[in-house]
């Protein structure tokens, strides 16, 4: 099956995203809760584009749309445009000192508006995506809390959760740096809960907690993991692999 | 069985009630290991003990093996679930818009003067909660106070004085 995005034909399998089909044609199509790791969201609305079908068009959220039949998609058209323009105006509303939103606002040029109470210290604009992160790693140690005005992220009763473990993939799929991790003196801080950081055996820096390093081991059912950071582990690999090749030439 | 009611009631101490939490075991045996029947568990929950007790959620989420964190993201969503005890009374004042323009906001600084809370509040004896809500759909009887499924409309201060004093609350609090 083809489609067409923006007059570029694309090929398509049927039931593929259709921001996905974008992507892999290199068509840009804004998103702030989309991670490719983490598929299907929805939630952000920024990846909007126009179906054109049967002589008629429509809005579709693109990260959420399966294509069913040849369509004709435009992601740039001035009608989608105005509708960014809103969301970007409410996200701006609702994370005023955020830097990542004040790039889109720069980029789609647009103020946000005075009327609203604004709070200065807010980062998240709720996508979910930290919550859909720590779930797949089967964690759930966060999740929305409460409705409405008052919902934010937030393990349960506010309290240390059980099931964290420090990882930070909570803060590394934010697309807006809301969650923040504080690493000092080989502890780390992050939902009211401190872990204790390792130092990579090699370098001596700390990389992760040592609940983290535990449960990933767990998971991969290593017998005796070395603790290394990510560098040290490569250059290891590295190592390694060089040797093998060495004894090859031999 | 005693022994263990003790213990419970002890960790509890920090929701500063004493719950007995075989009910919640009872509840449990009820409905089957389904996860649609949780809003239900939920609700029986609430509407036993007025609240729901930390040890019930965490009976419900060993019942069902789900985390902590989607039993608590439930709770706070629903505002028929509370985690915070709930008075013997549960005054509800309609804020739409047609009470509010009718003075609903004379109605909750009443209530304050009369119980000392305000919405989201139970009184410290335990016996009212306030809250607000945003239409009963009965705007031509605006503004109207409901007190555990009972309709009081057209309230007035003086109208709202009696019907407090009714249920047993004299404004002493």
């Amino acid at each position: 099956m083809q489609i067409v995005i923006d007059g570029k034909t694309c090929d398509a399998k049927r039931g593929e995203f259709l921001l996905d089909i974008a992507k892999r044609n290199g068509i840009d199509i804004p998103t702030l809760c989309h991670l490719d790791a983490l598929p299907g969201e929805g939630n952000c609305r920024m990846c909007i584009v126009e179906v054109l079908e049967r002589g008629r068009s429509r809005v579709v959220t693109s990260c959420i749309y399966p294509v069913k039949r040849p369509v004709e998609v435009l992601t740039n058209t001035p009608k989608i445009i105005k509708m960014r323009k809103t969301l970007v105006m409410l996200l701006a509303s609702r994370v005023p000192e955020n830097d990542m939103i004040y790039q889109l606002c720069e980029q789609y040029d647009v103020k946000p508006p005075m009327r609203f109470t604004k709070d200065p210290t807010e980062e998240c604009i709720l996508c979910r995506l930290c919550v859909r992160a720590c779930e797949e790693i089967k964690l759930n140690a966060i999740s929305t809390v409460n409705r409405g005005i008052t919902k934010k992220i937030s393990t349960p009763f506010d309290e240390p959760s059980d099931t964290c473990i420090g990882c930070g993939a909570c803060a590394y799929v934010c697309p807006t740096n809301a969650i923040k991790i504080h690493d000092k003196n080989g502890k780390r801080y992050m939902w009211n809960k401190s872990f204790e950081l390792l130092k990579c055996e090699k370098c001596g820096e700390y990389f992760t907690t040592r609940e983290n390093f535990e449960y990933v081991n767990k998971q991969l059912e290593c017998k005796e993991p070395k603790i290394l950071c990510d560098k040290c582990k490569k250059t290891q690999a590295q190592e390694n692999l060089r040797d093998i090749f060495s004894t090859y030439e031999m | 069985m005693d022994d263990e009611r003790k213990v419970s009631v002890k960790k509890m101490s920090d929701e500063k009630i004493t719950t007995d939490i075989s009910f919640t075991k009872e509840i449990l045996t009820k409905y089957p290991k389904e996860q649609r029947y949780l809003l239900a568990i939920l609700q029986d929950i609430q509407r036993h003990y007025k609240f729901l007790p930390r040890k019930s959620l965490s009976m419900v989420q060993e019942y069902f093996d789900i985390p902590l964190s989607r039993l608590y993201s439930m709770a706070t969503f629903y505002k028929a679930l509370s985690l915070k005890p709930k008075g013997e009374y549960v005054i509800k004042i309609c804020d739409g818009t047609a009470c509010h323009l009718r003075g609903s906001n004379i109605i909750i600084d009443e209530i304050k003067k009369l119980l000392d809370i305000v919405p989201g509040d139970t009184t410290r004896d335990g016996r009212f909660s306030l809250e607000t809500v945003n239409c009963l759909g009965s705007c031509a009887a605006a503004p109207v106070v409901v007190i555990n499924d009972r309709f009081f409309g057209k309230v007035t201060p003086s109208k709202l004085k009696e019907i407090i004093e009714e249920y047993g609350g004299n404004g002493d609090e």
